[in-house]
């Protein structure tokens, strides 16, 4: 859950936006960046769904290798999780 | 690469023959890089980089997830927590096991949408973790929540259990790998305290090996010349201050807390629980929640294990008794466990 995915700032609706990442778009919150600090294109570093800061794109592509790894473990974790809402296995 | 074999031959050159030095990462996510990249094997033989609490669902308290168990139990209650809070272990079974009503969710905005979209129930978001997530709670809270949302807040501080460490003598710390994105929110200058006070030189790094190699590197570097402070190679990222913004809604919505690390126990102001001004959302007075006593898991030596003082290949159940798929301690649970992480690696 501290893992921090970069996006890039597609849509802005303080304190609320829409940020991409690898093709897939999500709402997200900036409620946590003073407002006339982001503009559509920046790129962010976003923790459970909230901007933290923002970073340059060359920094979110040297991320982004790191991430490619330790996603897809957490990928087969939350494939697990995600079980948890339909019956019970264990 | 030849970047790194150059790091890493600057690394040896640094390490002092006669003298064993331990470096403590507190991050998860630096503890997975180091793990997979193989990162200890070339370090000197003296020379060891210990993973430390860097894993929020590890110290979450038992007594919290029980709580947890029951509000879910109860037929108004929705309970909404992060993936890794349903499986881990307690005395009374993990959340999945034994929980009725309960959601994962991987943002507090899910935690709203929940709440919005369930209006004749109450949500219960259950929410833990480091300064990375404390923040995204917060947020929500100026945003403004759903008269049906609460929080059952089980948020701990960073710079508080290192300092906790710094003083244990048994662990013997020379030098902190601080978290990345935990300092881009309380900002490098949080880390002062350690070489200002302790003579202990802390660099904030990134996720990435050669960054990584980077901090070692500068630690060992102010431990050879003697010029010891917080050091920074996750600029792009972190800067002195931090995240000002955050640290303002943060200190408007939570004060410190005495409160149990898991497996650790009771250590003041360490963590993060809802002002008396917003006791209306907070799940522990709206719901009267009490302490319930942690129960010690056989064998499970989680708690040592956090503090730095055993490697995951110590304790009897690693890859026996206690796997990924058979958690009996909450730090195989967690994919930012040390446990879970040495097991994958």
């Amino acid at each position: 859950m501290c893992v921090g995915v970069p996006m890039q700032l597609v849509e802005i609706n303080y304190p609320t936006g829409i940020a991409e990442a690898k093709g897939v778009t999500r709402e997200i919150g900036l409620q946590l960046l003073p407002q006339d600090a982001v503009k559509i294109g920046d790129h962010i570093i976003v923790h459970v769904g909230f901007a933290i800061e923002k970073i340059d794109k060359k920094l979110a592509d040297e991320i982004w290798e790191t991430l490619d790894e330790i996603l897809r473990v957490m990928d087969e974790e939350e494939k697990s999780a995600r079980s948890l809402n339909s019956p019970r296995d264990d | 690469m030849e970047k790194i074999k150059d790091i890493i031959k600057l690394i040896h050159s640094l390490v002092p023959e006669n003298r064993r030095i331990r470096i403590m990462n507190v991050c998860g996510s630096h503890e997975h890089t180091i793990a997979f990249s193989g990162m200890r094997s070339l370090m000197p033989n003296n020379l060891e980089i210990i993973p430390g609490p860097g894993c929020p669902v590890c110290v979450c308290p038992e007594s919290d997830i029980i709580n947890a168990i029951n509000l879910s139990r109860k037929d108004d209650v929705i309970l909404v927590t992060y993936g890794d809070m349903l499986r881990v272990p307690t005395q009374k079974g993990s959340i999945r096991a034994e929980g009725k009503n309960f959601r994962m969710i991987t943002s507090p905005f899910e935690a709203m949408n929940i709440a919005k979209s369930n209006p004749d129930k109450k949500t219960v978001f259950f929410s833990i973790g480091f300064e990375t997530t404390t923040a995204p709670t917060a947020a929500i809270l100026e945003m403004g929540i759903p008269e049906n949302l609460f929080i059952l807040s089980s948020h701990r501080l960073t710079p508080t259990i290192m300092e906790i460490l710094v003083k244990d003598a048994e662990i013997g710390i020379d030098g902190f790998i601080a978290p990345g994105h935990v300092s881009a929110i309380v900002g490098s200058n949080a880390w002062n305290v350690f070489s200002e006070k302790y003579g202990i030189p802390t660099v904030v790094a990134g996720f990435e090996a050669e960054n990584l190699l980077f901090g070692i590197m500068e630690i060992l570097q102010q431990l050879k010349n003697g010029n010891v402070q917080t050091g920074n190679v996750y600029k792009g990222v972190v800067r002195p201050e931090g995240n000002v913004q955050a640290q303002k809604i943060m200190a408007k919505f939570f004060e410190a807390a005495d409160v149990n690390w898991r497996g650790i126990g009771h250590i003041p102001g360490s963590g993060l629980e809802l002002r008396a001004k917003y006791a209306d959302k907070d799940a522990r007075k709206v719901f009267r929640l009490e302490e319930i006593k942690e129960a010690k898991i056989p064998g499970c030596i989680c708690g040592t294990i956090i503090l730095g003082k055993a490697y995951p290949s110590a304790c009897k159940l690693f890859k026996k008794a206690c796997t990924p798929k058979t958690p009996k301690g909450p730090c195989m649970v967690s994919m930012e466990g040390a446990c879970n992480i040495w097991y994958k690696a």
